[in-house]
C-alpha cells in the first residue's frame, strides 16, 4: 500500500537522498535505493489520489466525461503544478509570410518558428500515468549517429553497457514481448532473453497490415528500399506471464496487478484506453513501483521543488520546495529538506527548468539545450474491407525497417506504428464521424445542415466508415539541435504559484523535415500496397493550417507531438558541452543527478521510457556507491602504525 | 465426450449420506465433487447482487462482492486441481451443475432458509452472510449429527485426506497427471494464486486458502493471503460481507464475533435495479413479443453454458482453455447489465418497479451447443500450453 505524506511534515525528517519527481525515473531509483537501506524522500509536485481505488475510478469518470480524450483528460487542471496540455495549441491563419501559424496558451510560452506539440502530466507517476506503455529498446546503431552518419551527438556508452539495464527495466515494468522477434530486428542481442510475460497478441488490423503486405519492397524517396515485415511491440502491460522468464536466480514472473485495491486489475482485455488510462491497470504504471516502497521511502504529494539549493565547494546541500493544499488554490508554503544526494526526476523539460532557476550545472551552457521529440506524422485511409479498429492497445505492431541503415545519413530515420484506434488521432474518430453523419457542426457557412442521418442509416454510415479506418503513426527521430531548448524568464513568465514557467523554442532541421517527407512519402506506398484509399491531408483547409504544419518544397506536411521530451541536460563526457556524465551525474556538482529523457545524447526512433529507466538503473547503481562512500565514518585522529600492530 | 448430463449432484449425495469423512480414495473425490458444486452455487448468487448494482454507484460493495467473487473462481480452480491430483475427472458442464434457485444451502443446517437470487439489498447480503458464515459460529457437533458449515465441510475433506495418505501412502493417493494442474500462469488476479497440487502439503494449503478466505483464520476476521502468497492481507468473505450489511468498516483489531467498529462505509440500497429472483425464461417467452429480454436472457444462458464447457476443458487437461473464460465472462457482464437495466416484461412487476434478471437456467441443450462452440473456438485459438494466447481469431461469445 502506498503511503503518502504532505509537504511540511516530510520537512522534518531526514533523508540519505531527494528525489524531486515521482514518475518511472524517480519511482525506479527511490525502490532500488530503498532495497539497499537508505532512506529517501521523494518529492511530487502534483497530486496523488490515483493511488487509492477511489481516486483511480475518479481519474477514470474524468476521463469518460472529458470532451476532448487527449493524454491529460484523465485529469483536473492543477493551478498550484500546471502541465502543458496538447489542448492549448491551436492554430492560426497566416495572415503575413513570416508569422508563426499556432497559437500556444497554457502553462509553456512558445516562441519557435514551429510549435512543441507534447505535452506531460504533472502528478503521482508522471508522465508513467498517461503513457500507451510501449517499450522498444534502442538499436546499436541509434548510440553513435554521429559516428555512424553524420549528424546529432554519440552517447558516452553504448548498448552493451545498458542491456543489463534495459532486462531488469523490462522486469520492473513488466513487459510483455516476444524476444525472437526483438533479436531478428537487432535490438535484443542476448541470445537466451525471455520477456517477462508473453507477448500482446496482434490486433485485426496488424493482421490485415501483414497478409497485405509482408514481403513488399517500398522505396523512400531518397532510395532508401525495405522490404516490410509486421513486428509485433513490446509493451508494458500484463499479458501471460511465460515461465521461461528468469530473473536473477527465480524463474518466472509473477504480473503485479491494480494498486489500491487488493488482488484486482486484469490482463489486458482490449479496453483501448491505454492513453489516458487503463480501466483495469492492465498497463504498467509507477504506482506499481510505489507501492512496494518500505517506510524508508516518503513519498510527499503536492510539493513543488522550487529550487536546489548550493552548498560549499561544488555541493550541493538542499532542495527547496512549496507544499500546498487546495490545486484549485496557488497559496502554498516554502520548506527546505537537507540531504546528501539530490536527484532531479522530473520531465525533460522541468529538470531543465529546475537547473536553470537554481543556477547549477550549467558551466556548458547547454541546460536547456538539444530538446527533442519524436515528431510524428500521421496518415490515414480506408481500407478495403472491415479491420476492426478501436479494439485492443493503441498500437501493437509496427514498421520497423525504416529505423535503421546508412539512408539516416541524407533523412531522419522513422517507426511506423500501426494504429489500432482508427482515426482518432488524425480526425477525432469516431466522435467526429458520428458528428458528421448526424450533420453536427454546421456547414462552411456556419449554417445549421439539414443533412443529418439518423436510426438504421446512421448505423450503416458509421458502421461503414469507422470499421474500415487504417491510420499509421510515424515517429521521426530527431537529433540533439541546441537551437531547440528551455529557457525561463521569471521577471515576465510565471506560474501561480510563482514558479518560472518553460519557455520553448522548437523548429525541425532539415534533416528531421527530409524524415518527415519520407515517412508522408513511404506511407502514401504502403496504403497502395494495401489497396487502401489515402485520406491523408496535410494542406491547410480554407487557409487554416493544421498544427505543425509546414512545408517542404511543393508538399504540405505536417506533425504532432509524441510527448517523447528529451535531451534538455545532455549526457557526454565533455563538461564542456555536456550537463551529465553518462551515471547522468551533473558534471558540475558531485552529489546532483539529474536522470530521464533529459539526459539521453539522442532518442533513435523507439519510444524512450525504457531506455530512461535503464539509464536510472544504473544511476541507482552509481548513487549507492556515492551514498556509500559518504556514509564511511570520517577518521578524526589517524591510529598510529604501531598500536595496530600490537592489536593484530 | 462424456455424456454431459446424467442425473448427478455429488452434493446432494454427500450431503445425504450424513456428516461423516471421506474413508476411501472414491468418496473423497465425491466429495471434491460436491466442492466444486458448493464453490459455484455462490457465483451466480454474487454475480447478481453485483452487476444490480447501478453502475458508479455503491463502488465499495461492488468491489467487495467481485473480489469474493473472484476468489470462488480461485477455489473452484483449487478443488480442481486437487481432484485431478487424486485421479479424479472434474465435471462441471452439465446442466443439473448449476442449481435452480433457490436452492437449498448444501452441508448446512436444514433450518436455514434458500438461497435467492436477490438484487443488491440487506436481504441479499443476508443470503451472503449465511453462505459465508465461518464455522466458529456455530456450535460443535459430532460425526453423524449433520453439517452446520461449508468450513466443517472442508475440514471433514482435509482430516480425510489426511488419513487416506497415512493408510495408501501420497504415491496412492496423489495418481493425477500433473499436466491436468491449472498454474498461475493460466488465472491470476484473485485474492490468493493457483498452484498445482502435487501432494498433501499443496492439498492442505489449498484446503486452507479456501477456508480462510471464506471465513477468517485461526478465529479471525482476516484470511493469510499475506503469508501465503505475499499479498495484501484482506478479511474473510464473511467479514467482508457484514462490512456492507452493516454500513461500517472493521477495526484492525475488531473480533469475528462482534460488530466492525471502524469508519462509515458508504451503501446506498436504493441504487440497485430490484428484480424478481425467481423469474424464468419460460416467464419472459410469454412477452417475447413486446420485450427482447426473453432473447437476451436466453443468449445469457447459453454464454453461461459457454464458460461451464470453457472451465471443464480448463479442469481436463487444458488449462490454457481458461484464457477463453475471460471473454465469456465479459459477455456475461454485458449481457447482464442489458437484463437488469431494462423493465421486467412483464407490465405487472414493471409497474411495480422491478427489472429483469438473469435466469441461470442451464439446459442440456444448451450446454451441448456450448460444447460445440468451445471446441471451435479451441481449434481456432490453439491455446498449447506455454504458448502465448493469442484469441484474436476467435470471436468468442454466446
Amino acid at each position: 500500500m502506498t503511503l503518502t505524506t504532505t509537504g511540511a511534515e516530510a520537512a522534518r525528517g531526514h533523508y540519505d537522498a531527494v528525489i524531486v519527481g515521482a514518475g518511472w525515473a524517480g519511482s525506479l531509483i527511490a525502490k532500488n535505493l530503498d532495497a539497499r537501506g537508505w532512506r529517501v524522500l521523494v518529492l511530487e509536485a502534483g497530486e496523488g489520489e490515483t493511488q487509492t481505488w477511489s481516486g483511480y475510478l475518479d481519474s477514470l469518470e474524468t476521463f469518460h466525461s472529458a470532451v476532448a480524450k487527449v493524454p491529460n483528460s484523465a485529469y483536473r487542471h492543477n493551478r498550484a503544478a500546471p502541465s502543458p496540455d496538447v489542448l492549448d495549441l491551436s492554430p492560426k491563419q497566416l495572415s503575413a509570410q513570416d508569422e508563426r501559424e499556432y497559437i500556444a496558451n497554457g502553462y509553456f510560452v512558445q516562441n519557435g518558428p514551429l510549435p512543441y506539440g507534447s505535452d506531460y502530466i504533472r502528478a503521482l507517476g508522471g508522465a508513467g500515468m498517461h503513457w500507451l506503455g510501449a517499450v522498444p529498446r534502442m538499436h546499436a546503431e541509434d548510440f553513435a549517429t554521429h559516428e555512424n552518419f553524420g549528424y546529432g551527438r554519440d552517447w558516452p556508452i553504448d548498448a552493451s553497457v545498458l542491456e543489463p539495464y534495459y532486462a531488469e527495466a523490462e522486469h520492473q515494468l513488466g513487459v510483455s514481448g516476444d524476444a525472437a522477434e526483438q533479436r531478428d530486428l537487432g535490438v535484443v542481442t542476448d541470445r537466451d532473453y525471455v520477456y517477462p510475460m508473453h507477448q500482446i497478441p496482434p490486433s485485426h488490423i496488424d493482421n490485415h497490415c501483414r497478409e497485405k503486405v509482408d514481403g513488399a519492397t517500398i522505396t523512400d524517396p531518397m532510395g532508401a528500399e525495405r522490404t516490410l515485415h509486421v513486428t509485433g511491440l513490446p509493451q508494458a502491460r500484463n499479458s501471460t506471464p511465460n515461465p521461461n522468464h528468469h530473473h536473477n536466480t527465480t524463474h518466472g514472473y509473477q504480473p503485479k496487478g491494480a494498486v489500491g485495491l487488493p488482488n484486482y486489475g486484469e490482463r489486458c482485455v482490449g479496453n483501448a484506453s491505454c492513453v489516458p488510462i487503463c480501466p483495469v491497470q492492465a498497463k504498467s504504471s509507477p504506482q506499481r513501483l510505489q507501492d512496494d516502497f518500505s517506510d524508508r521511502v516518503t513519498l510527499a504529494t503536492r510539493s513543488v521543488a522550487t529550487r536546489v539549493l548550493r552548498g560549499h565547494d561544488d555541493r550541493v546541500r538542499a532542495v527547496e520546495y512549496r507544499s500546498y493544499g487546495d490545486p484549485a488554490s496557488p497559496v502554498s508554503e516554502p520548506h527546505t529538506v537537507r540531504t546528501d544526494i539530490v536527484v532531479l526526476a522530473g520531465h525533460a523539460i522541468e529538470n531543465a527548468r529546475l537547473l536553470l532557476f537554481s543556477e547549477l550545472a550549467n558551466s556548458s551552457g547547454h541546460v536547456g539545450r538539444n530538446l527533442m521529440d519524436h515528431p510524428t506524422t500521421l496518415a490515414w485511409a480506408l481500407a478495403d474491407s472491415q479491420v476492426g479498429p478501436f479494439r485492443g492497445p493503441g498500437h501493437t505492431s509496427g514498421w520497423e525497417e525504416f529505423r535503421f541503415g546508412r539512408e539516416r545519413a541524407s533523412r531522419a530515420p522513422f517507426r511506423i506504428e500501426i494504429s489500432n484506434w482508427g482515426w482518432q488521432w488524425s480526425t477525432g474518430a469516431p466522435m467526429s464521424n458520428v458528428a458528421a453523419a448526424l450533420g453536427l457542426g454546421g456547414d462552411a457557412d456556419g449554417s445549421v445542415r439539414d443533412s443529418g442521418h439518423l436510426g438504421p442509416e446512421l448505423r450503416r454510415l458509421l458502421g461503414d466508415s469507422i470499421s474500415r479506418q487504417l491510420q499509421l503513426q510515424i515517429a521521426i527521430e530527431q537529433w540533439a539541435d541546441p537551437q531547440n531548448r528551455v529557457t525561463i524568464d521569471p521577471s515576465r513568465y510565471r506560474d501561480a504559484m510563482g514558479n518560472p514557467r518553460p519557455i520553448i523554442t522548437y523548429d525541425l532541421d532539415d534533416h528531421v523535415r527530409d524524415g518527415v517527407f519520407a515517412a508522408y512519402h513511404v506511407s502514401e506506398r504502403i496504403f497502395g500496397e494495401l489497396g487502401a484509399t489515402s485520406y491523408t491531408h496535410h494542406a491547410p483547409i480554407n487557409g487554416a493550417p493544421r498544427i505543425g504544419h509546414f512545408r517542404r518544397g511543393d508538399t504540405d506536411l505536417t506533425y504532432s507531438g509524441a510527448g517523447h521530451g528529451a535531451g534538455t541536460h545532455i549526457m557526454g563526457t565533455d563538461p564542456g558541452d555536456s550537463v551529465v556524465d553518462s551515471f547522468q551525474r551533473t558534471h558540475d556538482h558531485p552529489n546532483l543527478y539529474a536522470v530521464g529523457c533529459g539526459s539521453m545524447p539522442s532518442v533513435g526512433t523507439s519510444n524512450p521510457t525504457l531506455t530512461m529507466a535503464a539509464l536510472a538503473l544504473r544511476s541507482a547503481e552509481r548513487i549507492h556507491r556515492d551514498l556509500v562512500e559518504l556514509s564511511q565514518p570520517a577518521v578524526v585522529r589517524p591510529r598510529p602504525a604501531e598500536d595496530a600492530k600490537e592489536m593484530v | 465426450m462424456t455424456n454431459t448430463d446424467e442425473a448427478v449432484t455429488h452434493v446432494d449425495e454427500v450431503h445425504a449420506a450424513g456428516f461423516h469423512r471421506p474413508k476411501t480414495v472414491t468418496q473423497l473425490r465425491r466429495f471434491l465433487h460436491a466442492a466444486l458444486e458448493v464453490e459455484h452455487l455462490t457465483i451466480p448468487v454474487y454475480m447478481t447482487g453485483m452487476y444490480t448494482i447501478r453502475p458508479g454507484t455503491n463502488r465499495t460493495a461492488y468491489y467487495t462482492i467481485r473480489s469474493v467473487l473472484l476468489e470462488e473462481m480461485l477455489h473452484m480452480t483449487l478443488v480442481a486441481n486437487l481432484l485431478n491430483a487424486v485421479g479424479g475427472t472434474p465435471r462441471v458442464a452439465h446442466s443439473r451443475f448449476v442449481r435452480s434457485y433457490p436452492a437449498t444451502l448444501p452441508m448446512s443446517d436444514a433450518s436455514l432458509r434458500p438461497i435467492h437470487l436477490r438484487h443488491f439489498s440487506p436481504e441479499a447480503l443476508q443470503t451472503f452472510l449465511t453462505i459465508e458464515r465461518p464455522r466458529s459460529f456455530h456450535t460443535n457437533v459430532s460425526e453423524g449429527s449433520g453439517w452446520t458449515s461449508i468450513g466443517q465441510f472442508y475440514a471433514a475433506i482435509n482430516e480425510g485426506l489426511t488419513e487416506l495418505v497415512r493408510e495408501h501412502g501420497e504415491d496412492g493417493v496423489f495418481t493425477g497427471d500433473p499436466a491436468r494442474q491449472v498454474g498461475p500462469e493460466d488465472f491470476y488476479n484473485s485474492g490468493g494464486e493457483v498452484f498445482p497440487i502435487t501432494g498433501l502439503d499443496s492439498a492442505q494449503t489449498a484446503l486452507e486458502v479456501i477456508s480462510e478466505q471464506g471465513e477468517g483464520a485461526h478465529d479471525s476476521i482476516w484470511d493469510r493471503d499475506d503469508q501465503l502468497f505475499g499479498e495484501v492481507r484482506q478479511l474473510g468473505h464473511f467479514f467482508r460481507f457484514n462490512e456492507i450489511h452493516t454500513g461500517r468498516h472493521y477495526g484492525p483489531n475488531d473480533a469475528p464475533s462482534l460488530p466492525p467498529s471502524g469508519p462509515l462505509l458508504d451503501v446506498s440500497w436504493d441504487d440497485a435495479y430490484p428484480i424478481v429472483g425467481d423469474s424464468t425464461v419460460a416467464d419472459y417467452h410469454r412477452f417475447q413479443e413486446s420485450s427482447a429480454v426473453h432473447a437476451k436472457a436466453v443468449e445469457f444462458n447459453a454464454a453461461y453454458a459457454t464458460l461451464l464447457c470453457c472451465l471443464e476443458r480448463a479442469f481436463r487437461g487444458l488449462p490454457r482453455a481458461l484464457a477463453l473464460a475471460i471473454p465469456t465472462m465479459l459477455t456475461l457482464r454485458d449481457l447482464s447489465e442489458q437484463l437488469y437495466r431494462n423493465p421486467h416484461p412483464n407490465p405487472e412487476f414493471a409497474r411495480d418497479g422491478y427489472f429483469a434478471s438473469a435466469t441461470f437456467e442451464i439446459t442440456p441443450h444448451l450446454v451441448r451447443e456450448a460444447q460445440k462452440r468451445v471446441d471451435q473456438h479451441i481449434d481456432e485459438a490453439g491455446l498449447e500450453t506455454g504458448e502465448p494466447v493469442d484469441l484474436s481469431g476467435v470471436t468468442v461469445g454466446a
